[in-house]
């Protein structure tokens, strides 16, 4: 497992929707950081999101050791990981999981799309498939 | 694409990579040229640079071509070395601190919107002091021995004419030790071209000496290398220039200095001449003549297909000789240092051709032989050349990009060899010696990733400039800033701007300011981040630039703009609690050093709960307690139907003249009195993990005095601005206020732990008639920050937001009050009612009113909900001792029980003079009886109008809530059979259980209701029951007889009451002097008329129809008494009244 990593889910508006700090070793100082990273790399998501078709992005960002890679669904909602490990076959994995437990989300009619997810399911579960993958 | 000249990189080069010449002078010399204010160099300067020099020179192979633009660097031969490292830092510092300083003063305003900053030019948002700092950095790098366009090409030699022996001077001058370290140590050629001039001081008079001089120094030196300089042609020292040329030198120390006072017009026209002189005439030629002799060299030993052959086995063959630290030495007469001489002249002649093949040749040989920082150092001028004639772009920046990364890679070699040293012996001198070159090779670096980015700059390369930027920030953490600042303005000009990269790099680039103390450079990104992080979502983003701008304008002692920034981060619910501490911490820190309360309109902490806030207040309704309010409305309405007067008598009543004004607005808005208080509950939450105390919560409101003048619209066009305004003003007012005493309002302390929510209870009570309007709440957090919270603007931002809703009623009208003259309000209680009783209690209770005011109240009326539990007894039973009152007395007061309740079953009315007025309170018995097990809610509300008619308001209404919890006590149940023998009588079994956990119950007696039945044990008591107590959870069954008594009622018609009254109780009890209880007294005959009133409706219909008389139906009443302990004196003297309501089976037709 990757010493640091931090997933969010951002909507389409660029609103974080979900971030979990899913590395072995959570430093808080370092939340901020983790932001702003991710938040930088949405400027490079927006051009090459629009390059492929595929879905996974890879690894589109980094800074210093930290590597961004991102997911980009259907609607446009991105799921970004920022990782120090090079498993690239395991955050597709990761990434494919995650999406669809993003889409059962989205099937509940209580969720408004875009809003935050505050389930504590589906936190659980994703920390399961990055303690799989990651 | 423009002419790569025109460029900025393309004039950056003609400016540094330009021949240099070496000066040397007397000390005469320097004296003469300081009389204006300058050193040499500095006099000369500014005629060393040529726009149009017009000046023929051949390249190698003979084609003719014009030099334009020319330009000669002067050193002082002392300053041809590599410039101390620590001394250029703490220039470049000087630098970056005094831009900070200049530029500070428009950093305390609000950071301008996106937008703006998108349509800024670049030149207008770039701090102008970028280029100069930039080209600091790459001086520091100059003179270095691995390339040859810092060496220089000829020396300048300078003596006074008023030096001894002038000629000697000169001689001496180039024999001195103090010739450049490149000169002596070989790494370039010591036959330098010389050029002897003498300065002549014009104000030591005549030059007939200096004449002579000069014809000495063409004998010694050569008619052509020899020049004369005469300056200082001014006498009084009053020249003033139009267009100084030595503006750049002019100090800080010394403004008003005039620079150049002494030089006159034929001076600088003398100046121009000499220095042209010198370098068409003499440089020009002498490089365009040693290119044309080291490319005769390189072309014999290098070139052809043979050399090649012979170089390659040559160089393999010089693998084998140990390299020293720094790789082979070239000396000036090596091949590969005559190449890069040859190169780099051509570079600077603008024969970007003949340099480029000549750096590619060398480029090779550098590479075979390992010597990296040369290979780079070529790979650089490679890229330049390829930049220079405008071809592949792809080649320059590989060219650029390998020169880069090959410098960083020979830091990061040198690091490791000295890591490896480390370990095993080190050699201090050696180690401090790698640390410089490995310090270097990052300065070299930094140097070719600026002409780098300036080349990506040039093809509009934006993001991959920002790229290089980046990596150009190294170890230097201030360096490193103003490289990421940079970096952060490449990407905010990259088609399209990528925001947030800008917004990223200028966060990284102000926390490296912070780390070298240039608050005032932190401060500046931070605010430029600030317009792309303005309003994000991204919560750690946005407090982590808000806290730190904030603490560092509090460190400048900015206070209030600090204030305003750490305000954005208090509600910090997702941080750590660590930071949600520190933040609060540094917040409090801050507002202390202002030495004030600070007051603010939208504190975040606590958050206020808008859809918690409830208005409670007291028009003609009113409420004995805070449970009352709580009560729905419409429960209170049903229950008030008939006492109330109907709807239109209201209007009628209201509409008096002076009333009719009033009404349509009494209708619209709520009405309150005035010194009644308006309660509002209002919840405060705390979003954080750590308690916080908030103190001097109290209501702002406004009042205006007469209800007419406030006629205006409150939705008119009042801005939003002065609406902000007018809410501050009356937030600060607010202490005032109460000295006006228009309202009174409370306060209250409150502390709330982490993450809780409290509701407040807060009163307004206003004082005088008019409107009270109440506009938000204010508060105080740990007694030091004030914050106040507009009810208004933010119930109004909620209405836009759900446009969707048809505009009712203005949501401000809930908040805005008419209070009218103070009226008499009845203040209720029920004196003695219990939290929990048993079923079937009978109590006694008291209702208290009071009305506190002198104008009484009348016509009373009450109404219960439960008449079955509460029943309103007479006035006569006050002074009597309960339960003695209900003894049966002689027959002399029989007829008090005949009284009928015939009044109406719901409403009672109080009797006409009930006034109530004053101190005195006015009690009236209640009755209550828990008729079942389970958990009441008892309503009561008393109508009274008012005594004084002239009032807007003619009634009012009190309301009465309480709950009652009934615990199961006896369960009765009855078994009725006919007797096989008798007609009219029945068997009777009696089944009595204790359902209670503890208490124990002393049955008293049975009573049948009505005249017709007549009851009679089967066996004595004492028999069955000998105990008298019935304890807890234990069971009694009795039998009975009961006797059809119809006829016999009949018979002794005329003393009918003794033969029924002996004939329908029972006395269970053994102690046979205790009196039996008269069950046709009121209350008891009261609840058990509600009983079978309330037994008909849940049972089946036609029972209703069925009389007192039924001759089918017998009605028991058990009556028990509680046990009483010893200690308990405190219970009061309650019986115990079980009614059970039975059907006897008509076996007979009956």
């Amino acid at each position: 497992m990757a010493s640091t990593a931090c997933f969010m889910i951002v909507s389409r508006n660029d609103i974080p929707i979900y971030e979990a700090e899913v590395g072995a070793a959570v430093k808080e100082e370092a939340a901020h950081q983790h932001q702003f990273i991710l938040h930088a790399a949405l400027d490079i998501v927006q051009d090459l999101a629009w390059t492929t078709s595929a879905m996974f992005l890879k690894a589109v960002d980094r800074f210093n050791d930290l590597v961004v890679s991102v997911y980009v669904t259907a609607g446009h909602t991105r799921l970004m990981l920022l990782h120090d490990s090079r498993n690239d076959d395991g955050i597709k994995s990761f990434f494919q999981e995650v999406h669809e437990l993003y889409i059962k989300i989205l099937l509940n009619p209580l969720y408004i799309p875009g809003s935050r997810i505050t389930s504590s399911c589906f936190d659980t579960k994703v920390r399961a498939l990055a303690r799989k993958y990651l | 694409m423009v002419d790569p000249v025109n460029t900025p990189l393309g004039r950056m080069l003609l400016d540094e990579i330009t021949p240099v010449v070496m000066v040397l002078r007397t000390n005469l010399v320097e004296e003469t040229c300081q009389k204006n204010g300058l050193s040499l160099i500095q006099m000369l300067s500014p005629f060393c640079a040529f726009d149009n020099i017009d000046v023929p020179v051949r390249t190698a192979s003979d084609q003719p071509y014009r030099l334009q633009k020319f330009k000669l660097r002067l050193f002082y031969a002392s300053d041809i070395r590599q410039p101390d490292v620590e001394v250029a830092k703490e220039r470049v510092k000087e630098v970056i601190t005094h831009a900070g300083e200049e530029n500070f003063s428009n950093l305390c305003s609000d950071p301008p919107q996106i937008e703006t900053v998108l349509t800024t030019s670049q030149s207008e948002l770039i701090p102008s002091w970028f280029p100069f700092f930039n080209k600091e950095l790459v001086r520091t790098v100059s003179f270095s021995d691995h390339e040859a366009f810092d060496h220089p090409v000829a020396c300048l030699l300078v003596v006074s004419s008023k030096d001894e022996e002038p000629i000697n001077r000169f001689v001496d001058l180039f024999n001195s030790d103090q010739l450049p370290s490149l000169l002596s140590d070989g790494a370039m050629d010591p036959k330098i071209l010389k050029y002897y001039l003498l300065l002549h001081d014009n104000q030591d008079g005549t030059s007939e000496k200096t004449t002579k001089f000069l014809t000495e120094m063409r004998s010694t030196f050569g008619s052509n290398d020899c020049g004369l300089l005469c300056v200082n042609s001014s006498q009084d020292g009053l020249v003033e220039h139009q267009e100084n040329p030595w503006a750049l030198y002019r100090t800080e120390s010394s403004p008003n200095h005039r620079l150049g006072c002494f030089l006159n017009i034929d001076d600088m026209d003398e100046l121009q001449n000499v220095m042209q002189d010198l370098s068409s005439k003499h440089i020009i030629p002498h490089m365009e003549q040693k290119i044309r002799v080291l490319n005769q060299q390189v072309s014999a030993t290098r070139r052809g297909f043979r050399n090649q052959i012979k170089n390659l086995w040559w160089r393999k063959g010089k693998e084998d000789t140990p390299d020293t630290q720094n790789g082979p030495m070239y000396t000036f007469s090596s091949i590969e240092s005559q190449i890069r001489v040859l190169g780099d002249y051509a570079f600077m002649l603008r024969d970007y051709e003949l340099a480029l093949s000549n750096y590619r040749l060398l480029s090779t040989d550098y590479k075979i032989d390992k010597v990296w920082k040369r290979y780079a150092g070529v790979q650089e001028m490679m890229g330049l050349t390829y930049f220079m004639l405008d071809q592949s772009s792809k080649d320059a920046e590989y060219c650029m990009e390998n020169a880069f990364n090959t410098y960083l890679a020979q830091k990061a070699n040198i690091l490791s060899v000295m890591n490896g040293l480390d370990e095993q012996e080190v050699e201090g001198g050696l180690c401090e010696e790698d640390v410089k070159l490995g310090s270097s090779g990052q300065r070299i670096a930094t140097r070719c990733g600026l002409w780098w980015v300036e080349m990506l700059k040039t093809r509009d390369q934006f993001k991959e400039a920002a790229t290089v930027y980046f990596r150009i920030s190294g170890e230097e953490p201030l360096h490193s800033a103003v490289m990421l600042e940079q970096a952060s303005y490449c990407y905010l000009f990259a088609k399209p701007p990528m925001l947030r990269k800008y917004g990223f790099h200028l966060v990284l680039s102000g926390d490296l300011y912070k780390k070298c103390d240039q608050m005032k450079h932190a401060i500046r990104t931070y605010r430029g981040a600030l317009t792309v992080f303005k309003g994000t979502k991204w919560s750690h983003i946005r407090d982590h630039v808000h806290f730190h701008i904030g603490k560092w304008y509090a460190f400048l002692g900015m206070f209030d703009v600090a204030i305003n920034h750490i305000l954005e981060v208090l509600a910090c619910g997702h941080q750590s609690k660590t930071t949600q501490e520190l933040f609060l911490r540094d917040f409090f820190q801050i507002v202390q050093k202002t030495g004030k309360t600070f007051e603010v309109s939208m504190l975040q902490l606590p958050v206020i709960d808008i859809p918690s806030l409830k208005v409670v207040f007291e028009d003609h309704r009113t409420y004995a307690s805070s449970e009352a309010v709580g009560v729905k409305e419409s429960l209170w309405r049903s229950l008030e139907e008939d006492i109330m007067p109907s709807l239109p008598t209201i209007r009628s009543n209201w509409l008096e003249p002076r009333a009719k004004l009033l009404s349509k607005k009494l209708k619209e808005s709520n009405v309150c009195v005035a010194g009644e208080a308006i309660k509002v509950e209002i919840g405060f939450k705390n979003p954080l993990q750590i308690p916080i105390s908030i103190s001097s919560v109290s209501l702002i409101c406004e009042h205006s005095a007469r209800s007419d003048e406030i006629e205006v619209d409150p939705n008119s066009t009042t801005t939003e601005n002065q609406n902000d305004d007018q809410f501050r003003k009356l937030a600060t007012s607010g202490e005032c206020s109460s000295e006006m005493s228009s309202f009174t309002v409370s306060e209250v302390d409150i502390s709330l732990g982490g993450g809780e929510t409290l509701l407040a209870q807060l009163t307004v009570t206003p004082r005088l008639e008019g409107t009270l309007k109440i506009v938000g709440v204010r508060w105080k957090l740990s007694g030091s920050v004030a914050g106040f919270f507009d009810f208004n603007s933010d119930l109004v931002k909620k209405k836009v937001a759900k446009k969707r809703r048809k505009t009712t009623q203005p949501t401000t009208d809930n908040l805005e009050f008419l209070v009218i003259k103070t009226l008499p309000k009845l203040e209720g209680c029920i004196r003695h009612l219990p939290k929990t009783v048993y079923a079937g209690d009978l109590r006694h209770l008291d209702l208290v009113l009071r009305n506190p005011f002198e104008t009484s109240v009348k016509s009373i009326k009450m109404k219960i909900n439960h008449p079955r539990f509460l029943s309103i007894g007479n006035q006569e039973v006050m002074d009597m001792e309960f339960p003695a009152c209900l003894e049966k007395m002689n027959s002399a007061e029989s007829d008090a029980r005949v009284k009928t309740n015939s009044t109406s079953d719901t409403v009672f009315l109080f009797p006409e003079d009930a006034l109530i007025h004053g101190e005195t309170p006015f009690v009236w018995p209640l009755w209550l009886r828990a008729a079942t097990h389970g958990n009441i809610s008892l309503y009561i509300t008393i109508y009274y109008e008012m005594g004084d008619t002239s009032t807007v308001m003619r009634y009012r209404v009190l309301r009465m809530h309480y709950n009652l919890e009934v615990l199961p006590s006896l369960d009765l149940s009855f078994q009725i059979s006919h007797c096989p023998s008798r007609l009219q009588e029945f068997l009777v079994r009696m089944d009595v259980v204790n359902r209670t956990s503890s208490k124990s119950f002393q049955v008293h007696q049975l009573s049948s209701v009505g005249n017709k039945w007549e009851i009679s044990l089967l066996q004595p008591i004492d028999s069955i029951f000998p105990s008298e107590l019935l304890l807890a959870g234990q069971a009694l069954s009795c039998f009975f007889k009961l006797k059809n008594g119809r006829n016999s009622v009949i018979d002794k018609d005329e003393d009918s009451s003794i033969s029924t009254l002996e004939g329908s109780d029972i006395r269970l009890s053994c102690s046979s002097n205790e009196p039996l209880f008269d069950i046709y007294r009121s209350p008891l005959v009261d609840f058990h008329h509600y009983e079978r009133v309330h037994q008909g409706t849940a049972q089946v219909d036609y029972f209703l129809a069925i009389s007192f008389e039924n001759p089918n139906t017998v009605d028991f009443i058990l009556i028990s008494r509680p046990q009483r302990s010893e200690g308990d004196s405190e219970q009061p003297n309650n019986l115990f009244s079980h009614h059970a309501l039975l059907r006897i089976q008509a076996q007979y037709g009956g």
